[in-house]
């Protein structure tokens, strides 16, 4: 079943086109990954989603139902993380849950449990009392997060929920979410961090100035392009002779090399570790460490557009 | 639900101790130092004695008002300073040095010199008519209670310069200290619009992301708007109680007879208050500080124009830029409290408070013009 749907969104601010025909379509079940780097559009499309931004163009259906601004039944069973923390600083970590939840579960005793699942789940059981100014950022994000899903929502929409946090609070909040999907949600999750995305998402749509420019499950992208393998060694000199020598080795795609380091790319299944080395060997160059990694979502973004995901 | 929504608003807002310092705390700081500065003029203005002379002739008819004006001069709180003489030509003197305001000669016919008039003169001639008109009982009066006679005719005194000054400005003048404390509950029932404008920041999706989150649950915005200026208008109104009840019972500032009109006007300037801060936050661009800044700016220039730093300023605008009286909604509030306090009437009152009513309309429904859509172009 498709949980979210939307078909040619055009968004512009001004001049500048934030949206260009988006169409992305979200099936139950799914950890829904959308990857693009800063100004993407990623906000934007979430926004647009969620009835919040206007559009000039397209279609939004959630639930197999168009998404307006007063669609409450729609809205109650969406869980919303916001890329900036929207809590209340006059209220503490237990009244923030509690009031958001009551937005949409109304009944106190109901409510009551919800809170106390919320808060064990982001493991602010210690700072129940606390104000969210006395918080961490990774523990205000995982407020934030609390805020977002303690009503027990079927699709869970998370805008960069781990942007600015030290990498054991972004683990506990990807285990998290990793847990929520096992509970059932569907799962739309926004980031710029390919590894976040890779480590969790069943499905990803990478976009960029709000198109979108590759789709499918990480297997998926990381079969569209020609690259298959990328050696890296770490080496003092090498000439230029040496250099278009090694590109004319069987298989690879391109060799550069800068800051003492040689970057290969060879085409799939040519298994060119080997090679590399014997051609080190011969001409006798001095090399530090040398490793081969498979290609990243990095690399699918950097062959289709050209450019890095993160600058 | 809304009572739900409301009891966490009102929580919210309790705990902001920021716009509780200046909805609250600051107004009666403000009261506190013009009491302070009040007294001292108060003190000042104390009646000093007139120094006075009069010129004894003899006559039995004489004899009482020689009596009377020994009366006026005996004690603490008398009203002349007295130097008597038999000649008339020694009181010219003092006269011309300016050791006395002026002189009464006796006779048949009571006689007042004086060489300039002002209010000594004034408070003279009055003593000395008060007299004439009614010798004996006057007479009588001043020898049991002298002290009545002075506060009376003081009285009449400023009530005589009241009903000239009505006559000129349409606007009573005879208790300027009131004035001040009562532009004083209209700033603190305008600095309400600090609530308000934090109601619309918390419910403009593009003002705050609190709002944008909370534009994105399954509840009518004007809902959750609603019950926040329901929790907004009670701290309004709490707290201009509680200023109201500090000005009467510890300053001793007089709101007249009519406590249930007075409490009547606190609402209607705590809902006035709300809306237009509602109103100003919804139609200026971005940012906080910028809307602070506004609603200061335009509560100050109103109480200034109320007369809050300058007591004749009320009377200058009336009588010069009379719209500007009507168009002040700091004044209108200044005005419906003074007028409860000084009019029998209370026409001039009812209509202050329709204009406070049109302009709380006129806010609250272009508030919610600026507030009800529900989409964003921008964030
Ligand atoms: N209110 C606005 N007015 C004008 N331009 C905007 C506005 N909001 C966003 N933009 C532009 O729209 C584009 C998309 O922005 P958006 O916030 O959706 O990107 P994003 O992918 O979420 O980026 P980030 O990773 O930084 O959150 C950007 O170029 C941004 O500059
Ligand atoms: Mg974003």
């Amino acid at each position: 079943m498709t949980i979210v749907e939307t078909q040619n969104l055009v968004k512009r601010y001004g001049d500048l086109v934030a949206l260009d025909h988006l169409s992305l379509e979200v099936k139950e079940g799914e950890i829904f990954g959308l990857l693009g780097p800063n100004g993407s559009g990623k906000s934007t499309s979430l926004n647009c989603i969620l009835s919040l931004l206007s559009f000039d163009k397209g279609e939004v259906k959630i639930f197999g139902k168009t998404m307006k601004p007063d669609a409450y039944s729609i809205k109650r069973n969406i869980g919303i993380v916001m890329q900036n923390v929207a809590v209340f600083d006059e209220l503490t970590v237990y009244e923030n849950i509690d009031y958001f939840c009551s937005l949409y579960v109304p009944d106190k005793k109901q409510r009551k449990q919800l809170v106390d699942e919320a808060i064990d789940f982001v493991e602010l059981g210690e700072f129940r009392k606390f104000y969210p100014k006395k918080l961490s950022g990774g523990l205000l994000r995982r407020l934030n997060i609390a805020c977002g899903i303690a009503h027990q929502p079927k699709l869970i929409i998370l805008d960069e929920p781990t942007v600015a946090v030290d990498p054991q609070s972004r683990n506990k909040i990807l285990e998290g979410i990793k847990q929520l999907h096992k509970q059932g949600a569907t799962i739309i999750y926004t980031s710029h961090y390919m590894e976040e995305v890779e480590q969790i998402c069943t499905q990803i749509v990478i976009i960029d100035k709000g198109r979108v420019i590759a789709s499918g499950t990480k297997e998926e992208l990381k079969a569209m392009i020609s690259m298959g393998e990328k050696i890296t060694v770490e080496t003092f000199s090498i000439s230029s002779d040496q250099m278009t020598a090694l590109r004319r080795l069987p298989g690879v795609i391109t060799a550069e090399y800068a800051d003492e380091r040689l970057v290969i790319k060879s085409e799939k299944e040519t298994n060119n570790l080997a090679a590399v080395l014997d051609f080190f060997k011969n001409e006798s160059i001095t090399f530090g460490r040398i490793y081969s990694e498979l290609p990243t979502l990095n690399d699918v973004f950097l062959e289709i557009t050209g450019k890095q995901l993160r600058d | 639900m809304f009572l739900q929504l409301f009891r966490y608003r009102l929580k919210c807002l309790l705990r902001d101790r920021l716009l509780i310092f200046w909805t609250l705390v600051f107004p009666i700081l403000l009261g506190t130092f013009f009491n302070m500065a009040f007294m001292n003029l108060n003190n000042d203005e104390k009646f000093e004695p007139i120094s006075a002379a009069l010129v004894t002739g003899g006559g039995a008819n004489d004899a009482i008002f020689e009596q009377t004006v020994h009366q006026m001069s005996l004690g603490k709180d008398r009203l002349f300073n007295l130097k008597t003489t038999a000649s008339k030509h020694q009181a010219d003197q003092w006269l011309k040095k300016g050791k006395i305001k002026g002189y009464f000669t006796d006779g048949p016919l009571i006689r007042l010199y004086v060489q300039e008039t002002g209010i000594s003169q004034s408070i003279m001639k009055t003593f000395a008519d008060h007299y004439r008109q009614n010798s004996s009982a006057f007479a009588d009066i001043a020898k049991a209670n002298p002290e009545a006679i002075q506060k009376g005719l003081l009285d009449d005194l400023s009530q005589q310069r009241n009903s000239v000054k009505e006559v000129n400005t349409g606007g009573a003048k005879p208790n300027n200290v009131l004035n001040y404390f009562y532009t004083l509950i209209a700033m603190a029932c305008l600095y309400g619009s600090f609530w308000g404008n934090k109601e619309v920041c918390d419910t403009q999706a593009d003002l705050s992301s609190r709002a944008a989150r909370l534009n994105l649950a399954p509840v009518h915005k004007l809902k959750l708007f609603l019950a926040g200026c329901c929790a907004d208008l009670l701290i309004i109104y709490g707290e201009i109680l509680i200023l109201l009840a500090f000005l009467h019972f510890i300053l001793g500032i007089d709101f007249g007879t009519r406590t249930g009109l007075v409490l009547l006007t606190a609402w209607i300037g705590s809902m006035l208050g709300l809306t237009f801060g509602t109103f100003v936050s919804a139609i200026t661009r971005k940012g906080e500080n910028l809307k602070f800044a506004v609603l200061t700016a335009v509560t100050m220039a109103g109480c200034f124009l109320a007369g809050m730093m300058i007591g004749d300023m009320k009377y200058l605008v009336a009588e010069y830029v009379p719209a500007l009286a009507w168009l002040n909604p700091a004044n209108l509030l200044t005005d419906a409290f003074y007028s409860l306090y000084y009019y029998d009437s209370l026409n001039r009152y009812l209509i202050n408070l329709a204009m406070i009513a049109v302009f709380t309309i006129v806010f609250g429904f272009g508030t919610y013009l600026m507030i009800r859509r529900r989409k964003y172009a921008n964030l």
